[in-house]
Parts: C-alpha cells; sequence; structure tokens
C-alpha cells in the first residue's frame, strides 16, 4: 500500500514537473526574431524549449512592446535575439542594456551575422574579435553538395556542455577569434581547413591572400577561431554567443551531415539553449559552516592555533527534476584561509557518505588578524562558485596561556627559595627578638 | 619696630590658624571651581561632545570596558581597527584613563545615579585638573609654603598650557596624566624629606597609575633617578634618599609590569636604564657609607670611593654592552627626535607628520603661559637660594621640561606645571614682601641682617588677600622671635651680594607697596583674562564641529564630519571596510562604527604606506591595492570650497613621502611639484599629481559647481582647470554640505572582465577601437 502511495505520489510528481520549466533561473523567454526569419523555420528548436516548459514571448526587433526592462527590472528570465539583419535596434535593447540584463541575472543567447549590426560591436566588449563585416567562414572541405558557406563541423567531445558522441553539426555564418578573458568557454571552434572571406569563388584565391597580407590581420583561418562560445559574466547568469543563426534552423536540423547520419544540430541546440538557460552545469554553494575540532557550534571568532574545521555544501541543478541535489563530483575544490594572502591553501574534499558535503580540518596560523575562508572554484562552463566568509582569528585570551612553562623553573625556584628565606628570616628574627625581650624584662 | 600698617594685635593665634586654614580651604575649592568652570566653554560653546580623533577611541574603549567589563576589555581584539590585520587593544593601550571612568561609572551607577558614559568621559578632564590644582599646592607647598601653593594650583587651574590638553570633551590620557604627575613628585618629594617608605611607596602606586595611564611616564622614570643622581653628586646621599628611591622604584617597576602595553620593557629597553642604573649606584653608595661607619682608616676610605667609581663605570659598561649584544633595546626614533629635531623628518617621517611633534613657535610659550613665562626663571633662582633637596628637583625639573617643550609642541605639557610652581614662588615672594608690614629700622645697627639672604617667609597665606596676609603676618610675628629681621624685597637680596655696612633696606611706606602690587595684580587680573580669551576661543574648538561667524555676527556650526560619519553609519553595510588617511581612522571607528585601514594608533608604518600609495598613484595601481584590502569606500577630507586648510590635500605630501619611504620605486616626490618646484593643484600641477587618486577625489565635479565662472580652490587660492577630473574605478557616493568630507565607493571588478576604464567608455556610448586578432602563424604562400 505504501509503495502504491509513493509511486502515485511520484507519478504526481513527474506530472507536475514535466510542465515545468527545467532552468533554474525561470522560465519566461524573450525572443526577439528578425521579420526575415520565420518562426516556422525554427520550429524544431523553439518547440523543443516549450515542451521543456519555458514560456516564449516573440517579439520582433520594431516593436516596441514588451519592453526587456522595465523600471530597472529585468521583465524575461532569459533573452534570444535572433536579428541577423537588424540595424537598428528599440530603445529598450541597446549593447549597454544588454549587458546590464547580464548584471540582473538574465541569460542571453546571440546571434551574430556577417552583416554588421549592433550586435557586432557588443561581441568585442566579450573579448570576441569578429572580422569585417561581410566575412563568413568558408570551407571548400570536404566536397559537398552544399554552397561553400554551409559547412559541417566536427563537435569537440571534450565540453561538457555538449552531449557525448554528437555527429558534426552544419554551421553558416561569421567566424569570431577568441580574446584572452578567461570568462570565455569555447563551444565550437572552426575546422582547420575553415577560413573566413568575402569572395566565395576559387579565382579568387590570390586576392584573398593579398588582402590578408595588406590588412596584416593575416587570414582569418583555423581551428582557433570560434564559432560558438559562451561567456560566464560575474554574478551567474550566462550568455551565448552563435555565429549563425542558421545552426538552429529546421533546415540544418533535419539535413544528413552523410548519408543516413542526421547531423547534431537539433541535440547540439538543444544543449547550448540549456547551458545558457541555466540548466546543465549549475552549481551552488548552500552552505558554510565552521566550528572548533570537538565543538559543533560556529564562534565569532577562533584562536590563533585553533583546530578549525571547515565543511561548505554544494549543490548541483538537476533539470530533470527541477531540483537542487547535493552534490559531490567537484575533486578539485580547494579551500583557502586568507588575510591578504592565503595564509593556508588546502584541498576540500568531498565527505564520503554525505553527499554534497566538503569539509576539511586544519590548523589556524599562529598570527592573529582578520581572515576570510574563501572557496573559489572557476571551472570552464560551470557556474563559478565563490564563498567569502571574514572571520576575526584572536590572541589567547590573558587565562589560555600556558601557566606553568618548563623554561621558567630558574625564576619559579628563586620565588620560592625567597619566600622559605623571608620566612625563615622572620622566624629567627621574631624567636631572636622575644628572648631579647624576655632579657630585656628580666633586666627590668 | 617701625610698621608701615598696624594689625590688629588682639586676635589668638588659634583663631588666626583656623581662619587661615579656612580661608585656604575656600581658596582651594574656589580655584577647583575656576578650573572646572574654565573648560566648561566647549560644552558651552558646542554640546557635550567628545573633541578631535585619539578621544574618539578612548572613548568606544570606555564603552566597551562599561559595557562588558574589564576582562573582556582586557582581552579585547578589535577586528575593525587595521583591517585586515586587526588590533590587540588590550595590549597596546594605556587603560589608566578607561579604567578610571569605568570605576567613576560603576561607582555612580551603583549609588543608582543612571550618568551616561559619555559625560562622564566629556567631564573627566575638568574634573581631574581640579585635582591637579590640588595636588600642585600640595607640590609646592613642600617647595616654599602654603601661599605659594595656592598661587601655583590657581595658576594651573587656568594656564592655557594644561587647559589646551584638558577641555571638556578632550578625553586623552593627558587630562588624567598631568595630575598623576603631580602627585607621584609630592609623594617623590614627600618621601624624600621625611625619608619615609609610605610615601616612597605611594610614589610607587602613583607611578604605577601614571604608567597605566599615559605613555610620558618615561618622564618620571628620568625624573627621579636624575634628581636622585644630581643628590647624590653634590654629595648630599643621605639614608632618607637611600629609602625614598628604594622603595619607589622597587614596587614602582614591579608595579608597572603588570601594565600589559610595558611589560618588560623596564627591564629592557634604553629609557629605563636610567632608573636602573641610579638604583644600582645607590646601593653601592649606600653599601659605601655602610663601611665607611665602621672603618676609619682613611686609605681604605679613598680605596672604597675608588671602588665605587670603577663598579659604577663597570655597571654603565654592561649596559652599554647588554645593549650592543641586542639584550636591551636601543632608543626608539621617537627618542632620537627629541635630540635632534631633524631625524623624524628624514627617517620616520611618520611622526614629522603630526603637527604636535613639531617644534614649539616662540609666541605660543606666551599663548599658553603668558606672564608666567617671565615670572618662571625668577622662580628658579629663587630655588637656588635655598638650595634644599627638593630645590634641586625643580631646579633640574624646569630644566629639562623647558628643552622638551622647544623641540615638541605637546610637551608643552610637562614644562606648565613647573612653570607655575616656579611662577608660584617668585610671585608669593613678591607678595611676601610688599605686604609685610615691618619697616626697616632705619637706627638699627644690625642692618648687614636684613641683607641676608633670610628664607622667605614661611608662614604667609593668600597673596589675594590683604586681611589674611596681615593676619598671617602677625601669626608669624607672634609665633618667631621678635628680633627677626624684616623681610626684604626677595629680589634685590638675590640679585645683590650682601655687603656690610650698607645702607638698610627694605620697603618704605604704604605708597611703596600700593604700586608695587598694583602692579601684580594688575598681572594677575591680565593672566586671568588672557587665559579666559585663549580658552574661549583657541582651545575649546571639538574639531569635529567646526564654528564660523555669519555675517551678523551670529555663530553658524559646521558639521560636516558627523554628517558623513552618520552617513556612513546609516547608509553603508555593517562590515564594509573604509579607506581613509590615518588622522580619521579613530573618528570613523567611534562616530561611523565601520572597519578602517589605518588610524591613529600609527603602529604599522607599512600599512599607513599602503594608504599612502594607494591615494598617490594612478587609479589603475591604486585599484589592486583597494581590491586586495577589501575596500569599499574612500574617505577624504577636502576644505577647498569653504577654505578649510587641514585637507587631505594639504597633507598629502606626507602620504607621498610615506608611501615614499616603502615604495622608492614607484612614488616619488619631485614628482608631484611643477617643474619649477611649486606645489599646485591648477593647470600647473604635474600629470602625476593630477593622476593622483586623491587629486582625483578632491576635484571630481568641483568645478562643475562653480558653473560658467572659474573654480577657485580657497584653501591654496588656486584656479582649478575647468575640464575637472573622471573617475572610472571609483564612484561618488557621499559629499557633506560644504563638501569637506567627500565619500567614494569602489566599483566591483566588470562582470565582463574588462578594465573598468573601457566598461565606462562603454557604457557611456563611446566606441570602442576594433581590436585585432591575437597575432598567429603568418600564412605560408
Amino acid at each position: 500500500m505504501r509503495s502504491f502511495w509513493s509511486l502515485l505520489a511520484s507519478v504526481v510528481g513527474l506530472a507536475t514537473l514535466l510542465v515545468q520549466a527545467k532552468s533554474s533561473s525561470g522560465d519566461s523567454v524573450l525572443v526577439l526574431l528578425d521579420p526575415s526569419l520565420k518562426r516556422d523555420d525554427f520550429s524544431i528548436f523553439f518547440s523543443g524549449l516549450e515542451e521543456k516548459g519555458y514560456d516564449l514571448t516573440f517579439r520582433s526587433p520594431k516593436d516596441e512592446e514588451p519592453v526587456v526592462i522595465k523600471d530597472d527590472y529585468p521583465q524575461f528570465s532569459h533573452v534570444i535575439i535572433f536579428a541577423p539583419e537588424t540595424k537598428s535596434f528599440p530603445k529598450d535593447i541597446t549593447p549597454q542594456s544588454l549587458v546590464d540584463l547580464l548584471s540582473k541575472d538574465t541569460n542571453l543567447l546571440l546571434a551574430l551575422s556577417p552583416k554588421q549590426t549592433p550586435l557586432t560591436s557588443l561581441a568585442s566588449e566579450f573579448s570576441l574579435i569578429t572580422p569585417p563585416p561581410g566575412t563568413p567562414l568558408v570551407s571548400h572541405f570536404p566536397e559537398r553538395d552544399t554552397p561553400a558557406t554551409v559547412i559541417p563541423v566536427n563537435v569537440s567531445h571534450t565540453s561538457p556542455i555538449l552531449t557525448p558522441g554528437l555527429p558534426p553539426v552544419w554551421f553558416s555564418g561569421v567566424p569570431f577569434a577568441l580574446g584572452t578573458n578567461p570568462l570565455l568557454v569555447p563551444i565550437l571552434n572552426a575546422p582547420p581547413e575553415s577560413f573566413a572571406t568575402d569572395s566565395l569563388g576559387d579565382s579568387d584565391a590570390d586576392v584573398v591572400i593579398e588582402a590578408s597580407e595588406k590588412g596584416g590581420e593575416g587570414l582569418w583561418a583555423g581551428s582557433q577561431l570560434g564559432l560558438v562560445a559562451g561567456f560566464q559574466p560575474a554574478g551567474g547568469a550566462r550568455a551565448t554567443w552563435v555565429g549563425g543563426v542558421e545552426l538552429f534552423s529546421d533546415e540544418f536540423a533535419t539535413k544528413e551531415v552523410s548519408s543516413g547520419v542526421k547531423s547534431g544540430n537539433e541535440q547540439f541546440a538543444a544543449d547550448i539553449a540549456s547551458w545558457t538557460f541555466q540548466e546543465s552545469l549549475v552549481l551552488r554553494v548552500d552552505s558554510i559552516d565552521h566550528h572548533r575540532l570537538n565543538e559543533t557550534a560556529p564562534r565569532e571568532h577562533y584562536t590563533t592555533n585553533d583546530q578549525i574545521v571547515f565543511t561548505t555544501h554544494i549543490s548541483r541543478y538537476n533539470p530533470k527534476t527541477s531540483a537542487w541535489e547535493p552534490y559531490s563530483g567537484i575533486q578539485d575544490l580547494q579551500l583557502e584561509f586568507t588575510m591578504l594572502d592565503p595564509h593556508i591553501r588546502t584541498a576540500l574534499p568531498p565527505v564520503p557518505g554525505k553527499p554534497g558535503a566538503y569539509s576539511v580540518t586544519f590548523r589556524a596560523p599562529d598570527r592573529h588578524g582578520v581572515f576570510k575562508f574563501v572557496v573559489d572554484h572557476k571551472r570552464r562552463g560551470w557556474t563559478h562558485l565563490h564563498s567569502s566568509t571574514v572571520i576575526p582569528l584572536v590572541p589567547p585570551r590573558h587565562d589560555e596561556y600556558p601557566r606553568f612553562l618548563s623554561a621558567a623553573w630558574p625564576y619559579y625556584t628563586g620565588a620560592i627559595s625567597t619566600s622559605i628565606g623571608f620566612i625563615i628570616f622572620s622566624a629567627l628574627w621574631l624567636g631572636g627578638s622575644e628572648s631579647k625581650k624576655g632579657k630585656g624584662s628580666k633586666v627590668e | 619696630m617701625a610698621v608701615a600698617y598696624s594689625l590688629p594685635s588682639d586676635v589668638s593665634p588659634a583663631t588666626v590658624t583656623n581662619t587661615r586654614s579656612l580661608l585656604r580651604i575656600i581658596a582651594l575649592a574656589l580655584i577647583s571651581g575656576a578650573a572646572i568652570a574654565s573648560r566648561l566653554f566647549a560644552v558651552i560653546n558646542f554640546e557635550s561632545i567628545i573633541h578631535e580623533f585619539d578621544p574618539w577611541f578612548n572613548y568606544r574603549a570606555t564603552r566597551v570596558l562599561a559595557s562588558e567589563g574589564f576582562y573582556e576589555f582586557w582581552n579585547w581584539f578589535d577586528p575593525t581597527a587595521w583591517y585586515p590585520l586587526g588590533r590587540v587593544v588590550g595590549g597596546t593601550i594605556y587603560p589608566g584613563l578607561m579604567a578610571t571612568s569605568g570605576v567613576i561609572y560603576n561607582v555612580l551607577h551603583a549609588l543608582h545615579l543612571p550618568v551616561d558614559i559619555r559625560n562622564i568621559c566629556v567631564l573627566l578632564a575638568p574634573g581631574f585638573s581640579a585635582l591637579t590644582a590640588w595636588s600642585t599646592y600640595m607640590f609646592t607647598k613642600e617647595m616654599k609654603d602654603e601661599s605659594a601653593g595656592l598661587l601655583a594650583a590657581a595658576f594651573i587651574g587656568i594656564v592655557p598650557g594644561y587647559i589646551s590638553r584638558s577641555v571638556a570633551g578632550s578625553y586623552d590620557n593627558e587630562a588624567i596624566a598631568i595630575f598623576l604627575l603631580m602627585f607621584t613628585f609630592f609623594c617623590w618629594i614627600k618621601a624624600l624629606k621625611t625619608g619615609s617608605a609610605l610615601f616612597g611607596t605611594l610614589a610607587a602606586l602613583f607611578y604605577f597609575y601614571m604608567v597605566a595611564a599615559w605613555g610620558g611616564y618615561a618622564f618620571i622614570t628620568n625624573m627621579i633617578p636624575l634628581h636622585s643622581l644630581a643628590l647624590i653628586l653634590m654629595g648630599r646621599y643621605s639614608s632618607r634618599l637611600y629609602v625614598a628611591y628604594s622603595s619607589w622604584y622597587a614596587i614602582g617597576t614591579l608595579a608597572s609590569m603588570q601594565v600589559p602595553f610595558v611589560g618588560f620593557q623596564p627591564v629592557r629597553t634604553s629609557e629605563h636604564m636610567a632608573a636602573l642604573g641610579v638604583f644600582g649606584l645607590l646601593q653601592i653608595v649606600a653599601f659605601a657609607e655602610l663601611v665607611r661607619t665602621h672603618v676609619s682608616s682613611k686609605q681604605f676610605q679613598s680605596l672604597l670611593y675608588a671602588s665605587v667609581i670603577g663598579m659604577g663605570i663597570l655597571g654603565a659598561g654592561a649596559i652599554i654592552g647588554l645593549t650592543y649584544k641586542g639584550w636591551i633595546a636601543p632608543w626608539t626614533g621617537r627618542f632620537y627626535s627629541l635630540w635632534d629635531t631633524g631625524y623624524a623628518k628624514i627617517h620616520i617621517p611618520i611622526i614629522a607628520s603630526v603637527s604636535e611633534h613639531q617644534p614649539t613657535a616662540w609666541p605660543s610659550f606666551f599663548m599658553d603661559l603668558h606672564s608666567l613665562v617671565f615670572l618662571f626663571p625668577a622662580g628658579v633662582v629663587m630655588c637656588f637660594r635655598q638650595l634644599r633637596d627638593e630645590h634641586v628637583f625643580v631646579i633640574i625639573y624646569a630644566v629639562v621640561a623647558s628643552y622638551f617643550a622647544g623641540v615638541m609642541v605637546r610637551l608643552m605639557l610637562t614644562l606648565t606645571p613647573v612653570v607655575c610652581v616656579a611662577a608660584a614662588i617668585a610671585f608669593s615672594s613678591l607678595l611676601d614682601t610688599y605686604i609685610e608690614p615691618t619697616e626697616p629700622d632705619v637706627a638699627d645697627d644690625s642692618s648687614g641682617k636684613i641683607a641676608e639672604t633670610a628664607p622667605a617667609v614661611d608662614a604667609a597665606s593668600s597673596g589675594s588677600s590683604t586681611a589674611v596676609s596681615a593676619s598671617s603676618s602677625t601669626a608669624k610675628k607672634t609665633k618667631k622671635a621678635p628680633t627677626a629681621p624684616p623681610s626684604v624685597s626677595a629680589v634685590a637680596a638675590a640679585m645683590t651680594p650682601s655687603k656690610k655696612g650698607e645702607k638698610p633696606r627694605g620697603i618704605f611706606g604704604l605708597d611703596t607697596r600700593f604700586i608695587v602690587l598694583l602692579n601684580a595684580v594688575g598681572m594677575l587680573l591680565f593672566f586671568v583674562l588672557h587665559c579666559t580669551w585663549v580658552t574661549s576661543t583657541a582651545y575649546s574648538s571639538p574639531s569635529v564641529v567646526l564654528a564660523s561667524q555669519n555675517p551678523d555676527g551670529s555663530q553658524h556650526i559646521i558639521d560636516d564630519f558627523r554628517e558623513a560619519y552618520y552617513w556612513l553609519r546609516q547608509n553603508t553595510p555593517e562590515n564594509s571596510v573604509v579607506m581613509s588617511w590615518w588622522d580619521y581612522g579613530y573618528q570613523i571607528a567611534g562616530m561611523a562604527d565601520r572597519a578602517t585601514l589605518v588610524d591613529n594608533n600609527t603602529w604599522n608604518n607599512t600599512h599607513i604606506a599602503t594608504v599612502g600609495k594607494a591615494m598617490s598613484s594612478s587609479e589603475e595601481v591604486a585599484y589592486p591595492i583597494l581590491r586586495k584590502h577589501d575596500v569599499d569606500y574612500v574617505l577624504i577630507i577636502f576644505g577647498g570650497l569653504l577654505g578649510y586648510s587641514g585637507d587631505d590635500i594639504n597633507k598629502f605630501l606626507w602620504m607621498v613621502r610615506i608611501a615614499q619611504g616603502v615604495w622608492p620605486d614607484e612614488i616619488q616626490e619631485p614628482n608631484y611639484f611643477t617643474p619649477k618646484g611649486e606645489y599646485k593643484v591648477d593647470d600647473m600641477a604635474s600629470p602625476t599629481m593630477k593622476n593622483s587618486l586623491m587629486y582625483k577625489m578632491s576635484y571630481y565635479r568641483f568645478p562643475e559647481l562653480f558653473g560658467t565662472s572659474q573654480a577657485i580652490d580657497r584653501v591654496r587660492g588656486q584656479q582649478i582647470p575647468k575640464a575637472g577630473t573622471t573617475l572610472d574605478y571609483l564612484d561618488e557616493a557621499f559629499t557633506s554640505e560644504n563638501w569637506i568630507v567627500r565619500i567614494y565607493q569602489v566599483k566591483k571588478e566588470d562582470i565582463l572582465g574588462r578594465d573598468l576604464k573601457s566598461a565606462n567608455a562603454f557604457a557611456q556610448g563611446k566606441k570602442r577601437k576594433r581590436t585585432k586578432p591575437p597575432v598567429r602563424r603568418k600564412a605560408t604562400v
């Protein structure tokens, strides 16, 4: 009977979960779609999102409503901008307001195009370096029946963002060079034989080389160019830049890369959307706990050389159940005990048997001051974990120092012998004077 | 015998004595009242508020003591001071002041008098000034007599040199320290006079209190040994000296080592070695005296003297050797700066940067002491006339304190008591001489006696009342032999050597007396006027609150400091860290209750230099320093709008110098001057100056205030360039009404990982220059 109830409960739970959004940060999505693009052309991608439970709102760049930020509050949890043609956005969507959205924990999925749009200049703020306008990515390999600008790209198998074992995806659009910003997360790189150029014909090869010599930038070519790149701003929001909007189209999703093998586009698009919308690889620090060894309650301050137990609990968001679950999978977590510089930097291993708990015991330095417990874990793709707890480390109280020191025995002996000597002296003196008094009285 | 005026002769001696003591008590009570009242200008003109900088810390510490008890106070670790180093407060302060207020607070509360701890702190200094007057009276009484004592008490009660440190609200260590200083000296003199171990012990106990209260205790630690040494060298060794010194030194040193901040210093540092050395010397001398009484052989005595001297030299050599070996800490920089006034400026700019460590300007002697300045040498000379043991003390004290007062402004405080004592001795001798009714007998043959340097009248009472003096003179006459020579002008006697066969000297008639006395009383009146004026205008400003005059003469209060501190207190997170120059650390901690990087307890030069570097570098250099120290707000003082000259731009060169001391490669003082070597803030200012964080923060948006007209800095009288300064890494958070305090918030790192300068440019809509991709292999053709 009991199992039946629990089964029923889980079925009901699942049913409610199915209609719930999978994202950890909300389910409202604004899609800014160019009039030149038809919504039906991206039906697989959008319906995939809707099936997950997202609430999509479509808006043309020409519309004034609905605004993305109202009264300084973002109105949507996620914003998708598929506007490769739009030269001028409405006044609520500017490069500045998009950065503002990111700082207010709204996720962005942005598509570039070979044309010069306001987004192109925004990309440079994200350390993405775009080639000159009108230079899409071109590759003549492998030989295929599509135009040279429609390229099958092999998917990296090491990125944690993507489903492993994806077949190549179709790409058409503009590449970008990646700057040195550590917040960038490369997701898809260009094939080694591809390059960016404005002339498609084979006959113009000499012109292309000449132009690249003149420009001083060299040829925009090779696997270092990015096609899809994620960005993790400080604060937890995520942004993804995609070189071309066609990546998400139904046409590419259904197109075969080789005979009988469907392209990976559908899954790839779903993967980067779920990463961008904070479904996958989302972590958080649930709690911080510290106390002295053999105690349980935290203290307002610790004494130098105390044995301190530091524990943190980390959860990972599970999009399947839309719930946070304790996560013990981080093997390289570190704890720093810092005052200006880290005085102690030690591994913070997961506690076996306690899911989500990471704990370490260490001896506090022999140095008083205001210290901080710092957990700083930044891995590409994963949510950056940062927690900092201020704790003063104080010298021992007046009654906490050792009472007797073996090194001080000379002083103890001195004090004791003087005391004993004084008593003996007093006794002798008093005794002697008594007898004198006695003599005196006798004389009197 | 002729008298200038007759005195009633039918008063019984007992009545005279009783009246005198009653009048003395009344006079002392009135002096105490005057001493307290003249210190209340600050409360009346402003309000009951803690003044200046250090008192704010003392006040804060006292609150901790009053609310959490002594043990918590003793173990208090303040995590908000010197962030992130923290400060072990219990072990780095002199707790005497706080303990005193704590005791008063608890006693009053035990009596069900719910007095606020702030009012106790504000009124502690005036209260103790009354005690100082009393202890000066006791001290001077030992030197001359009660009338001199009362004069000295009146002097010290209102003399500006002491008031400057003890007005109501000036809750600093000096507030109680001068009382302790005078009382310790009194006990010492008493012990020396009577050879009493009780008074020696009392001196030691008050010495302990002094050690617990003020770092200036080293003055006592060296004055008493110096006095003893002088007495030994003058051949005035006595068992009284031995008992007094030994009991004072043994008990006093052991007691002083109980203060955590002092600890083992009395046996480990050079400042305390004089006391130890004299103690050792006294033992040797005492032993020699003992031997001398038992041995009669002359040769043996000379041998003994040789060995005494030899042992003395050996002891001094041992101390030098220990210092050389590092067992005894050598003199500290502060001590060197006492001998070489240029020393601090070169080696320890942080000491030189404090205005009260500057050499004293001559006018301030008159300002602080008025007519006592020229009575003082006369009093010292009079001490030579009798030259008893205690007079030697006053002479040494006068010489040493005069020197120190000339070197450092703040040491005027230690000079003031001895000036009052010496001036009182001189003045009371003058009054004694001219009030004394007896006239010299022209026909008397014993005129030689008159010119003798007779001891001054020993039982004259207050010179302020002729009636009292008259009665006292009669009392004296009745007591002393009637043949006692009349007192002559003490000054005249001291100046001219006595010669036999000269005309009899003395004062004839009432007119001469009146002229001199009128003059003297007039001088006293002017002294009172001057003291009152100086106190009310110069020394009663809390410096937290400024006052100015409106055009109609009414007072206008400028309250920018408290406005800004309360803004910080109420608008910033409790754990935020405020960076400012160290002068304002205690005030921020006390009034705004926020963590500070550096404060007036300047124990860590490097940390102060770090702040100096941040202030004097460009934004790009300063920002990582600010972030590393978790600075949330930067507070600066800017007087350019109002003409408040004590602002940070005027202190800026000290920041540069102190920073240069630690980072000579990065900060160089000459870079902050114009090519002509001028310190300018207008468009002639050097680029380093213009890019420094301090300059930018001070003049940020300043020209906007002037609209189309030219912006003028009223402190430096220079025109500020119209373009103004830009700030990329800081945001203006608060500017007070008169722009005296400006607070800036440090921006967080950019969310896109850009540097804040380009992030700012982007936010303002500026186009970024197209970046080129990273250089890589060239395509081979």
